[in-house]
């Protein structure tokens, strides 16, 4: 076994050039398909992880009846008490935080602009708006006896030319069914890198929300953090009540999973392909390097070597081309990936707002990833030598003696 | 010329087998680009014929100042639209032209509000090329002189728990800052498939919203529809010149995000075709490598016959190229069969409406294209990548000294 790789590796020095060529191909190969991997991983990745930091949270509790495509405002709808509601879930071990929050359509106007926006009444204590006070950009956070301010997006912000300090009028559909205006100042501006949800998120706090909408001391949800997200589940069962429904960020995120799983489609026919377009760099060339060594595997037959052992020399040959091109192309692979895994992609705006991407995609090279596409090449590269390692072995001694150098 | 073209097309094919492999490559290559070409057109016929529809038109006439705001729909009125009608209507490719005001409001009963886009009408001169209009599943179109009438989308009215005759209340700004808010009953319901442009669309008379909005015999916006879809161009060039101060753009511009997606993904796909093709390219570097080294006594009697050394590695370039060609003519073949049996079965998109705005416009599946706009360009990066792998074994072959390469056995 050990003489059998030995041979091949000789063999590859033969022609050392061209092997190093079709290591290549397989390391150009596997360190695209690492990229393209790893850019679908942080793509979607991070559109669940800002789900969860910016809206979803891990879990939801809501009023049975409450339907979210509505942002209904009626009494029956919401939860009574949220305060409480909020401190009994919080004593929960596994619960890192939970806060209430109500939501409300609304529209912006000022001047001769105005804007569609939904209406986030939240906490401004709670711990779980961290990520919303750390992107303030300017002007200051809420206080929770507000009753003049709102937080406002940095693209809402942009598109109506606003800044802190300015007056914008909002309005607001209320627990009865009407609407209600009132005019606010701009306390802050923040950005979580977000378009999406920048550009149509804005803050009151959660006081002055129930009073406009007259929900009085009620909310729409009890947005949950929990220390782990493996403990959903138990958190779940735990809260199971008659009067409430749970949300978990499974459930709520259905959508980013469909993308990723249509994206994952989509880049395994790529996969594919790429692999077959290496194999076939392979086939090439060990099939060049059977008829080249003709004569050699004639004297090799004649001296009593069998033909599986003749083919075991070629397989080798091939898997020694596949470890080289994996090492190529992991080195290859790894630092394209730690390039955009620092730097970023930056993508710019696609206008999505159905699920949260980011501006910028930092690629993620998960482990499983990693062992996957890379069993993946070397099982291809080494299928791929299976054709010219046939041939070598079906040669007949006395004709291959026979042939021409 | 003529001779190096006979020489290169009859080596290629003296090992067939091992080029036939590396045609098999740059096939694929090809063919994957043809697939995701197919893709993007298919993607945008299926939204484009939509957006034209939901649109009201081809082509979008506004007053200067109103694109760069164009998210927050300011009601910025036309200066003289009656002139902007009247000289579209002149142009042969023009089925209609219509007055509309567009702007943002809200939309609530007691089940909930949206956020809407409101348009004003005029109803039976848009008939012929407004979607919504011809799918009315309930009650009756809007017509010029309904007041405090409104026409809304299935998808809002299933959201809204509305039916004919309800009312709802709609919340808007005035040109003069103040809020408006009016009472209106449900006219009618269309139903055009897609929940969520119907959820965000509603529909009132110009003439209401001209009274809504304080615009007394005004309007904000010229929509004109086309016989076909790719006149835009010619159209908005012939009414330039006729019609200055005003901002005449194809539906295009509505949805900028779309373009700049398709831009930014189309440029990564760029470099991941050059990638694969160079794998592919190194697989016809080899096999020049091994022809060079085979037909060494060859290239040396060319070389005593006179043969300049750069014609010689001229001679390699060119059997490269052609084995990129090749497979260029394969890959066609190829691309042409994936995409005629996608064209065939389509793909679903439909989980996905409300990821963007522009996605929510495509309904059931998506067909793709053929393919074939950007075949010239792809096809000229199959022969250009396949000409530069060839030249390490061309400058190889003119290195030989011919009296060496004749002794060679």
């Amino acid at each position: 076994m050990i003489q059998l790789f030995k041979m091949a590796f000789r063999d590859l020095g033969r022609n050392r050039r061209r092997s190093f060529f079709s290591a290549l191909a397989v390391g150009m190969g596997l360190a695209m398909l690492l990229l393209l991997a790893s850019f679908i991983k942080g793509e979607y990745g991070a559109a669940i992880e800002s789900s969860i930091r910016l809206q979803s949270g891990h879990l939801q509790v809501r009023a049975k009846s409450y339907d979210e495509s509505k942002t209904s405002l009626k009494w029956e709808d919401l939860i009574e008490n949220p305060d409480q509601v909020a401190a009994q879930i919080a004593s929960l071990n596994p619960v890192q935080v939970a806060t209430p929050r109500l939501f409300a359509s609304g529209f912006v106007s000022t001047g001769n602009e105005s804007a569609g926006v939904r209406i986030f009444g939240i906490d401004p204590l709670s711990e779980a708006n961290a990520p919303y006070r750390e992107g303030l950009v300017s002007g200051d956070f809420l206080t929770p006896d507000d009753r003049e301010g709102v937080l406002i997006g940095r693209r809402l912000a942009d598109n109506l030319g606003l800044s802190v300090g300015d007056q914008i009028n909002l309005s607001v559909n209320t627990s009865n069914g009407d609407v209600d205006e009132q005019p606010f100042t701009v306390r802050g501006i923040y950005s979580t890198q977000t378009g999406g949800f920048d550009g149509i998120t804005v803050f009151l706090p959660l006081a002055k929300a129930q009073a406009i909408t007259q929900a009085e001391n009620r909310a729409s949800t009890i947005f949950v953090l929990l220390k782990d997200s493996a403990q959903t589940d138990a958190v779940v069962s735990a809260l199971q009540g008659p009067n409430y429904q749970v949300l978990t960020w499974a459930k709520m995120n259905e959508l980013i999973v469909q993308t990723e799983d249509l994206a994952s489609g989509y880049m395994s026919i790529f996969y594919l392909i790429v692999l077959g377009i290496t194999a076939t760099v392979i086939i090439n060339t060990l099939i060049m390097s059977v008829f080249e060594r003709t004569r050699e595997i004639g004297v090799l037959s004649a001296l009593g070597m069998k033909g599986r052992r003749i083919m075991a020399m070629f397989l080798a040959e091939s898997s020694l081309l596949a470890v080289g091109g994996i090492i190529l192309g992991l080195i290859l692979g790894g630092l394209v990936v730690a390039y955009f895994t620092k730097y970023g992609f930056f993508i710019g705006n696609f206008g999505v707002t159905g699920i949260l991407i980011g501006d910028t995609i930092y690629t993620r090279l998960t482990l499983k990833d990693t062992v996957t596409l890379t069993i993946m090449a070397f099982v291809v590269t080494l299928l791929a030598g299976l054709y010219p390692a046939m041939m070598a072995s079906r040669m007949e001694p006395v004709e291959a003696l026979r042939a021409e150098k | 010329m003529s001779l190096y073209l006979r020489l290169a097309w009859r080596n290629i094919w003296r090992h067939s087998r091992r080029t036939l492999i590396i045609v098999l490559a740059m096939a694929l290559g090809l063919a994957l680009m043809m697939f995701y070409d197919g893709l993007v057109a298919g993607f945008n016929q299926a939204i484009y014929g939509n957006a034209i529809k939901v649109l009201g038109g081809n082509i979008q006439v506004h007053a200067v100042g109103y694109r760069s705001e164009a998210s927050q729909t300011p009601l910025l009125p036309l200066n003289d639209d009656g002139a902007v009608v009247k000289a579209a209507l002149a142009q042969p490719q023009v089925v209609a032209a219509t007055r509309r005001i567009t702007t943002g409001g809200l939309a609530s009963s007691r089940e909930g509000a949206f956020a809407v886009g409101i348009t004003g009408i005029e109803p039976e001169k848009e008939l012929e090329v407004n979607l919504a209009e011809q799918h009315v599943v309930a009650g009756r179109n809007l017509t010029a002189d309904d007041g405090d009438m409104i026409f809304i989308g299935k998808g809002l009215a299933d959201a809204m728990g509305v039916q004919v005759g309800d009312r709802i209340t709609l919340t808007g700004r005035s040109k003069h800052e103040q809020m408006r808010r009016r009472t209106m009953t449900v006219v009618g319901i269309y139903d055009l498939g897609m929940a969520d442009i119907e959820k965000r669309t509603i529909y009132v008379s110009l003439s209401e919203a001209q009274s809504l909005y304080d615009l007394t015999g005004q309007s904000t916006e010229v929509a004109i529809a086309l016989k076909q879809l790719g006149q835009e161009a010619a159209v908005i060039a012939a009414l330039r010149p006729g019609l200055p101060g005003y901002e005449i753009e194809s539906f295009e511009a509505n949805y900028p995000e779309l373009q700049s997606a398709l831009a930014t993904k189309g440029g990564v796909m760029n470099i991941f075709s050059i990638v694969i093709l160079m794998i592919a390219g190194i697989g016809i570097l080899n096999l020049l490598l091994m022809a060079v080294y085979e037909r060494t006594r060859e290239i040396g009697v060319l070389g005593a016959l006179g043969l300049k050394p750069r014609q010689i590695s001229f001679l390699f370039i060119l059997e490269g190229t052609m084995i990129g060609l090749v497979g260029v003519a394969v890959g066609i073949v190829l691309g042409l069969v994936i995409n005629g049996i996608l064209m065939q079965v389509g793909l679903d998109y439909s989980a996905f409406s409300g990821v963007t705005s522009y996605m929510a416009l495509i309904t059931g599946r998506v067909y793709p294209s053929w393919g074939v706009d950007k075949l010239l360009m792809r096809a000229l990066t199959v022969a250009i990548i396949s000409a530069l792998a060839a030249v390490i074994p061309a400058r190889e072959a003119a290195q030989r000294e011919p009296a060496e390469a004749l002794h060679y056995v």
